[in-house]
């Protein structure tokens, strides 16, 4: 059997697998172990030998640690009261519109999805902090629910991004630069949101009465915050005389310190941590995992400093990023064997010298995978669905000329990546971030919430198209900052 | 996907421990949890060292690998006992509990043997590691002491496949008797 075919039957075991109820890393585990053996000249001596440090190797890996870092940084915020301060934040901004208060759950998540990388943890975050409060205003069941699972999913789609660092890990690219390349997609999305909830509410008023006209009294803006930002910029502007910094990332980090000294008082701790992880990661001031851990432990003295954060949310904050990252690593170590397999296959090698000598369009193989993902999305896990299929796509997209550097086009494939995981966390059949607000908000049908999404998710179809038309809207930020 | 990964993140504050395994692997996890804070620490303290000084801690990567990796071979074992590995039941939700119970308990059977398996290699890996008393590049860190750690942690994951396999075993022949 050639290992080709070998392969190709793999795939379709680990199917079967899966739909019978296997855990997905144990399925990619169990037919990476097999397949291993099978095409390995040295068969099992050699998967003895190759598991002997592996699962140690892999893990003890510098870029890896991100991860739970930034998971640890994400259960803080959700326990330390940011989201509500968020909330109200923009409540108080937006409120006065009709469909302000979904507006104000769009641009919240927006701030939150800054400190925190994971789209189940916004949307429970503001399933809390928000739903009670678009109820008690009248706001239609269906559309505030769907509203808060669409806004989860910027939990992703602004930097940081778990679903990003992954796609890094496993494409060997640039984490940093993959962040930068996300900020433009990821800010465009909540403008989208917020054009679709106008849209939907001047077509369908009764979804959100403008008796919700909220009225919130705005924290001022105190000298600390402002002495604070001036101390951030100079101390930019000191990196930048002493020649650390060059330039233009000095005028862009100074830019992105701005905010901290507009912003209302109550949340000026949230958005310095955002800035300053995001910023630090977008200036080179330090690597990913550096950045994760000074936004971990500022988020921890920001929630000991507002008496927000106790042992025991810590505690919980830990044990959830136990979970987290013990499901994420678990699937990483079955992909890691899985691609292993695929790579002894050469199916990879094989199926990008096919595709790239067939005559396709570059731009029809590439749609054609984004509605593959789209639709494997809907019913399946999008961490495990990247992780499954990027072994063999990802040569595939490299091998194609679409008028650009290979590692642009990387960069680039891997913010459409994350916004057709975004779509997938919220389509029907199976969108996650519907099944936690339906967990949350068990009155409201989850029919009603897969009905509220949908007009997000031809947003989201419009944003694809625009992204891939014009790719610059992720690659201008990386190659202004490098 | 499995609603059983909802709870932990929707329901905000983490259920308490129920049975001896999850309440076992629930401290072996706070223990990571801890590491992983410590991580955060380390690297924190590096980074205002470096922006203020200029002088990061010398091979402060090494020991993110090193405590990062036992930190998520403590993860593991926590995670299987809260069932928080994700699957996928879109094709056999329609099934009577009880079935999906029996094929549960036969994945975690499988799991546990497979798992067994790897933590033979790993035991093999450590005492290759004790043998050729492999270090770190930079700090010479020698490196058996969290293989070993990780191998022992690894052999944690199979008890713990084993209790939730039986777990599911008694719940569908509980459930049969009544």
């Amino acid at each position: 059997m050639s290992g080709i075919t070998v392969a190709l039957a793999g795939f379709a075991l680990m199917l079967v697998l899966i739909a019978l109820r296997a855990p997905i890393g144990l399925a990619m585990l169990l037919v990476g172990s097999g397949g291993y053996i099978l095409l390995h000249p040295s068969g099992s001596l050699a998967f003895f030998g190759y598991m002997k440090t592996n699962p140690y190797h892999q893990f003890a890996n510098y870029t890896l640690s991100v991860i739970p870092l930034f998971i640890l940084m994400g259960a803080l915020a959700e326990r330390a009261g940011i989201a509500t301060a968020l909330f109200k934040s923009a409540e108080g901004a937006l409120g006065r519109f009709r469909g302000g208060l979904a507006m104000a759950v769009i641009g919240a998540c927006t701030a939150f999805g800054a400190i925190c990388g994971s789209s189940v943890a916004t949307t429970a975050t503001f399933g809390r902090a928000a739903l009670p409060e678009l109820e008690k205003y009248k706001y239609d069941g269906g559309f505030a629910t769907g509203t808060i699972a669409v806004g989860g999913t910027l939990g992703i789609l602004i930097p940081p991004s778990v679903i990003l660092v992954v796609y890094a890990i496993t494409t060997e690219q640039n984490i940093a630069k993959l962040f930068q390349a996300a900020l433009i997609p990821g800010l465009l999305a909540a403008v989208f949101y917020c054009l679709t909830i106008a849209l939907v509410v001047r077509h369908n008023p009764a979804l959100a009465p403008m008796t919700a006209k909220a009225t919130v009294e705005r924290a001022p803006r105190s000298i600390v915050q402002i002495v604070f930002g001036l101390a951030i910029i100079g101390g930019i502007a000191a990196q930048w005389l002493r020649g650390r910094l060059e330039w233009d990332n000095a005028l862009i980090l100074g830019v992105m310190a701005l905010p901290m000294m507009l912003v209302d008082r109550a949340v000026m701790p949230a958005i310095s941590i955002a800035i300053v992880v995001v910023g630090g990661i977008y200036g080179g001031v330090f690597t990913p995992t550096e950045g994760a851990a000074v936004g971990a432990i500022a988020m921890l003295l920001v929630g000991f400093a507002q008496r927000t954060l106790g042992w025991r949310d810590i505690l919980q904050a830990i044990r959830q990023t136990a979970e987290t990252s013990g499901m994420i690593f678990m699937i990483l170590l079955g992909a890691e064997v899985f691609g292993a397999f695929l790579a002894l296959s050469k199916l990879p090698t094989v199926a990008a010298e096919l595709i790239g000598s067939s005559g396709f369009s570059p731009y029809v193989v590439l749609v054609a995978m984004l509605a593959f993902y789209i639709l494997l999305g809907a019913v399946m896990d999008e961490l495990a669905m990247i992780l499954l299929t990027l072994p063999v796509f990802f040569p595939v997209i490299q091998a194609l000329d679409f008028g650009m550097q290979p590692d642009e086009v990387a960069i680039w494939f891997g913010i459409l990546v994350l916004i057709v995981v975004g779509i997938g966390l919220t389509a029907p059949p199976i969108g996650l971030n519907v099944f936690v607000i339906s967990a949350m908000a068990r009155h409201i049908p989850m029919t009603a919430t897969y009905k509220g999404v949908l007009p997000f998710i031809a947003a989201d179809i419009i944003r694809l198209a625009l992204c891939v038309a014009f790719p610059a809207l992720s690659l201008w930020l990386v190659r202004a900052l490098n | 996907m499995s609603n059983e990964t909802l709870p932990i993140e929707a329901a905000g504050p983490v259920a308490p421990p129920r049975s001896a395994i999850e309440r076992l692997t629930s401290h072996v996890a706070d223990f990571g949890g801890l590491l992983t804070l410590a991580v955060a620490l380390l690297a924190t303290a590096s980074v205002l060292l470096r922006w203020l000084f200029s002088a990061p801690i010398d091979g402060d990567f090494e020991y993110v690998k090193m405590v990062t990796a036992v930190a998520v071979f403590t993860y593991l074992p926590y995670t299987q006992a809260r069932r928080g590995n994700i699957m996928v039941d879109t094709f056999t939700g329609w099934l009577p509990e009880r079935v999906r119970n029996v094929i549960d308990a036969f994945w975690d059977l499988v799991f546990a043997a497979l798992l067994g398996y790897l933590t033979y290699c790993l035991v093999h890996g450590t005492l290759a590691a004790i043998t050729s008393g492999e270090t770190t590049m930079q700090r010479q860190i020698v490196l058996w002491p969290s293989i070993m750690l990780c191998t022992a942690l690894s052999g944690l994951l199979v008890v713990t496949a084993l209790a939730t396999a039986l777990r599911l075993i008694a719940a569908s022949a509980n459930r049969n008797a009544s």
